[in-house]
């Protein structure tokens, strides 16, 4: 047997004591003295630090790098875009189907690729390559697995270490997975990824020069990762069911070949793109997706192209399955298990959201096992141990990663928690302490509508009376659009729609209906005149669908030419980007998902962000914008944010659009922002929108509803979207337009267009009042501190990763209500270090720039300081109960009068 | 005492086990009582009155690692001397556990269940495995000495 090889930390492990063994033709640590529990816990609980300078590490360059790549790999190597999508889990098929190997894809550099590969099986896949590379002119392989050395540091501890260790943050990757950055971290040069093995929602790997690495791994023990070896890199992949070859891919325990869609890992892995071509496995590969679709529809017909799958096995009686070891159900052999052990978890307490990692920890015996595809999820198997069957069941998963910082284990016999009647709030508010009320006493089901009635008149009086309502999207509407919004029309339905046989008059499909056919006509007139504009559209219920009722018109309309063939979708979107600001109404994971097609390059939603300003995510980077127009050419554009300080680049992007003759639509989602259209902030039609969106319940004064609208003139064409816009809204989105809150909606309109001229500029003096204020007191707050860190309503925090949500809590256990938030440096809501606020509905009730500033002083108390001023909090709610910008006095107080006895 | 896990395909770390590990402590900073006696398969053995207490020994709980599961043998059962009686399993491996002496089980360390670590931090006291009523107690003189288990230790060592 040869020697094994070291990697360039070899020292350093034996410095620390590491047991030491032969893996892969290398000599690796499996684990160090304090032993694979620990450094398991340690990299879920903290930071766990592993040299992987032992997997093979190959450049792929040259013209013809990409081709060969696509070629000889699953994935599609198009899609690495440097940033943020720039690495990718692959697979090296053979003409079979089954994987060479399994590895990992990055691009760093423009022009040139860097395949990770396991270490046993280096040889064999560079072997491969050589015998493909041939035909590719050009091509340049080398192996540098002996120059570069790999480390990996993962956990939710790693981002804090990477910053901190960092030269320049500037560099390291956004976060997202797979995203990838260079840092120069103590003077080396390091290529950065967020990729790993260990399941953690947040990792890097990082790849050095060599002589660089002892000097690296020393600076991440130093700030606090512990030393993991292979033993921990194993039970962490396991738990987080991520394959290992030789176990999930390569050839099974009778000695066939494991077809690589065994595991589904490699949907995300195979890439059928007509672009991608034809690559070694391809007509394989093909057969067994075919299979696997129908294997997960539960149709056994292709069965045999994929007779066996690899599943998620919990054991619950006692004893821990090992790999080989022979799996039953009904007492018939139904598989093997691929990979066993018994793995360590960290306990949770509390739950949801607030749930966080105790210093306890419990075993569980999981693994993963080769069994026949048509068993399902909860099936129960028995495992064979030492001769005994031991009881287990198949589950969907053993780890979730989804919600950042920590990595969640998914317990078998975890309780499920069932939510009590009317949930009793966390905290008790009583004598401005904290408090956990206790379980609350059960109800009988008879006591259920007086409880509700009880219920709603404390939540009422809670919300109205005693808290400091600071949530952006919510506004209380006045007494006369309340009482309104309860009369008659809310109990009927008014459908209608434009017929051109009678020259476009609307006709309704019931009777009783000239009331709110009036109002509705009214409504649109105000919003006409409020935003300056010729058509508005006031049956969508939300700004959700107003949007989806938009885009679902766009594809309307593109298609208007051809009614026959399959309608393609608008081919691509400009928007803000979801974690600067950008709303779930205009991404492709919320509602314009079905609306966009992808794009067949990248096989992602033909969606491009705009890019922002470095100092300030929450501005539009304007030039870069308008040279990503050119050459992106999209059909669509939408502005608009949730998290909307600063005016948007309307006027910019059409004065562009008219130099270049494109004839995007230009939609501005104007949710926000609606109540504060006009000078004071911004005029989107006179800037040149072509489209405005939004709901009319934020800053608007309205019941919730959403509305659309338009500036296209009926003479010309364009105005047809606009036609497909209400037949879109109704008979498409709505048959039933919730009448009542319709009518609330007018006197809210008429409330607007009377007392805007006061409103608006109260409302914005009030948000940068709010938000000096907060500054003052020690906060970190976003924006542009040249216009105020805000032109809009809304304020907003940074309050450190990860506490946003605790804060948020905090703020509500002491009456003030807002929303914690994503910031663009967070991986998600679970992390997210955000506040947000807004203004508005206080200074509705009357709030001052002076009353901002105390409410600032408050939030300190609480934030910073840890105090509970709850009563403080109450006592300035006190002085603000009336609402202002309303019609009020005497010569409305008969009909008021009637109307609260209808 | 011996490994016994056997299946793989050479891309995994399952391969090592007793004796196939580089060592980490040196023999002599071992726990190695006098007052118990010993087998080739680094188990141990204490009589306490009537019974005799059995275990396995620094050494092998040290070769295994993190100890996370403990098959005791079955209460009220007879063993013959040499016979399989439970396993111990560490998150890599598995090692079967090997009757010192003939006799019937009078007692198993049920404590082993919740905290089967306890044969990591303490093998010789809080880590016993099970009490058993020796069939012959002069078995007991057939086991190794402590010198005896530690000239085996250095011999296997070489």
């Amino acid at each position: 047997m040869e020697t094994p090889e070291r990697t360039v930390l070899f020292d350093s492990h034996k410095a620390l004591g590491a047991r030491m063994v032969e893996f892969g033709g290398w000599e690796m640590p499996i684990e160090y003295p304090s032993g694979v529990i620990k450094e398991h816990l340690g990299v879920r609980s903290g930071a766990g630090i592993f040299d992987v300078s032992h997997m093979g590490r190959f450049i792929i360059r040259g013209d013809s790098a990409l081709r060969f790549v696509q070629h000889v790999l699953s994935n599609n190597a198009e899609a690495l875009d440097l940033a943020p999508t720039a690495a990718q889990y692959t697979l090296i098929p053979d003409e079979t189907g089954a994987a060479i190997d399994d590895a990992f894809l990055y691009r760093f550099v423009e022009g040139e690729y860097l395949l990770v590969v396991n270490a046993a099986n280096r040889k064999k896949d560079w072997d491969h390559f050589q015998l493909h590379a041939g035909t590719f002119a050009g091509l340049e392989l080398l192996d540098v697995t002996y120059d570069m050395a790999m480390l990996a540091l993962q956990g939710p501890g790693s981002r804090r270490i990477i910053e901190e260790v960092a030269d320049d943050v500037a560099g390291l990757p956004e976060p997202s997975r797979n995203a990838v950055g260079i840092v120069s971290i103590a003077g080396v040069r390091v290529m950065i990824a967020r990729t790993g093995y260990t399941g953690e929602p947040l990792g890097f790997e990082m790849f050095v020069d060599g002589k660089d690495a002892p000097r690296l791994w020393d600076l991440f023990l130093e700030k606090g990762a512990v030393p993991s070896g292979l033993a921990a890199r194993d039970t962490l992949r396991l738990e987080s069911s991520l394959p290992l070859y030789g176990h999930e891919f390569g050839i099974d325990r009778q000695g066939r070949e494991i077809p690589c869609f065994a595991f589904p890992i490699a949907k995300l892995a195979v890439s059928f793109s007509p672009l991608k071509g034809d690559f070694v496995g391809r007509g394989a590969l093909g057969k067994q997706f075919a299979a696997y679709s129908k294997i997960i529809a539960r149709d056994y017909s292709l069965i045999s192209s994929l007779p066996r799958m690899f599943m998620c096995v919990a054991l619950t009686g006692k004893g821990i399955a090992r790999a080989g070891a022979e799996v039953l159900m009904g007492g018939k052999p139904v598989g093997y298990v691929s990979s066993g052990t018994m793995i360590p978890y960290r306990e949770f307490e509390d739950k949801g959201l607030l749930s966080r990692q105790t210093g306890e920890h419990k075993l569980r015996a999981l693994c993963l096992a080769y069994l026949d595809s048509d068993i399902v999820e909860g099936d129960k198997l028995a495992v064979e141990v030492r001769g005994n069957l031991v009881e287990a069941v198949v589950v969907e998963y053993h780890l979730r990663s989804d919600a950042p910082p920590y990595a969640h284990p998914i317990v078998q016999d975890h309780d499920i928690l069932e939510l009590p009647l009317f949930c009793p709030r966390k905290f008790c508010r009583e004598g401005g302490r904290l408090a956990d009320p206790g379980p609350e006493v059960p109800v009988k089901p008879s006591d259920g509508p007086s409880l509700l009635l009880r219920k709603a008149v404390e939540n009422t009086r809670w919300r109205q009376h005693e808290c400091i309502n600071l949530i952006p999207s919510e506004m209380t509407p006045s007494p006369m659009v309340r009482l309104l919004s309860i009369t008659d029309p809310a109990f009927r339905y008014a459908e209608h729609k434009g017929a051109k046989a009678f020259y476009e008059t609307e006709i309704f499909y019931y009777q009783g209906t000239d009331f709110i056919a009036e109002v509705e006509w009214r409504l649109e007139e105000e919003f006409r005149k409020y935003l300056g504009c010729a058509e508005a559209e006031t049956r969508v219920i939300s700004g959700q669908m107003a949007n989806m009722t938009v885009y679902g018109a766009m594809v309307d309309y593109i298609n208007r030419a051809d009614r026959r063939s399959e309608p393609r979708r608008l081919r691509a979107v400009m928007n803000n980007h979801i974690g600067r600001g950008g709303h779930l109404s205009a991404q492709p994971m919320g509602a314009l998902r079905d609306f966009v097609a992808r794009d067949p390059r990248t096989e992602r939603p033909a969606v491009t962000n705009f890019p922002v300003l470095p100092e300030n995510p929450y501005k539009i980077d304007i030039p870069a914008t308008l040279d990503l127009i050119d050459s992106c050419r999209p059909e669509l554009i939408i502005l608009g944010k949730s998290m909307f300080l600063h005016r948007e680049p309307v006027a910019e992007i059409r004065k562009h659009l008219i130099e270049t003759g494109l004839d995007s639509v230009l939609m501005y989602d104007a949710a926000h922002v609606l109540g504060l259209t006009g000078p004071y902030f911004q005029q989107p039609f006179a800037e040149g929108a072509d489209l405005v969106t939004g709901s009319t319940h934020k800053t608007f004064f309205g019941t919730q509803r959403g509305l659309i609208a338009s500036r296209y003139e009926q003479s010309e064409e364009r105005y047809e979207l606009w036609e497909a816009i209400r037949r879109r809204t109704f008979p498409g989105a709505v048959s039933n337009h919730h009448l009542g809150t319709m009518v609330g909606l007018l006197m809210a309109a008429y409330e607007m267009n009377f007392f805007k001229d006061q409103y608006q500029p109260k409302v914005i003096a009030n948000a940068k009042a709010f938000a000096r204020a907060l500054k003052e007191c020690g906060f970190d707050v976003a924006g542009d501190p040249a216009t105020g860190f805000t032109e809009t309503h809304q304020v907003l925090l940074n309050v450190g990763y990860a506490r946003g949500a605790e804060v948020a809590k905090r703020l509500e256990a002491n009456n003030i209500i807002c929303n914690y938030q994503a910031t663009p440096l967070d991986e998600g809501f679970t992390s997210a270090s955000g506040i947000r606020m807004g203004v508005s509905e206080m200074t509705r009730f009357g709030m001052s720039e002076k009353d901002f500033q105390s409410l600032a002083d408050l939030m300190k108390a609480i934030v910073i300081d840890g105090a509970n001023p709850l009563d403080k909090v109450k006592s300035l709610r006190e002085q603000f109960r009336e609402l202002h910008f309303c019609f009020t006095g005497d010569e409305y107080a008969e009909l008021m009068e009637s109307l609260r006895k209808l | 005492m011996r490994n016994c896990y056997g299946y793989c395909q050479g891309n995994c770390i399952h391969r090592t086990s007793i004796g196939k590990g580089i060592k980490m402590k040196e023999i002599s900073q071992l726990v190695i009582p006098e007052d118990v006696r010993y087998t080739r398969d680094h188990e141990w053995a204490r009589v306490e009155g009537e019974i005799v207490r059995m275990g396995v020994t620094d050494y092998a709980q040290e070769q295994l690692g993190d100890i996370v599961f403990v098959e005791v043998p079955q209460m009220g059962r007879r063993y013959a001397k040499g016979e399989e009686c439970g396993a111990l399993e560490s998150v890599k491996a598995v090692a079967e556990v090997y009757m010192p002496l003939g006799g019937q089980i009078a007692g198993i360390n049920s404590t082993l269940e919740g905290s089967p670590g306890l044969v990591n931090s303490s093998p010789y006291t809080d880590g016993w495995i099970a009490e058993v009523k020796p069939s012959e107690i002069s078995d007991m003189e057939g086991l190794m000495t402590h010198n005896e288990y530690i000239e085996m230790l250095k011999g296997s060592r070489q």
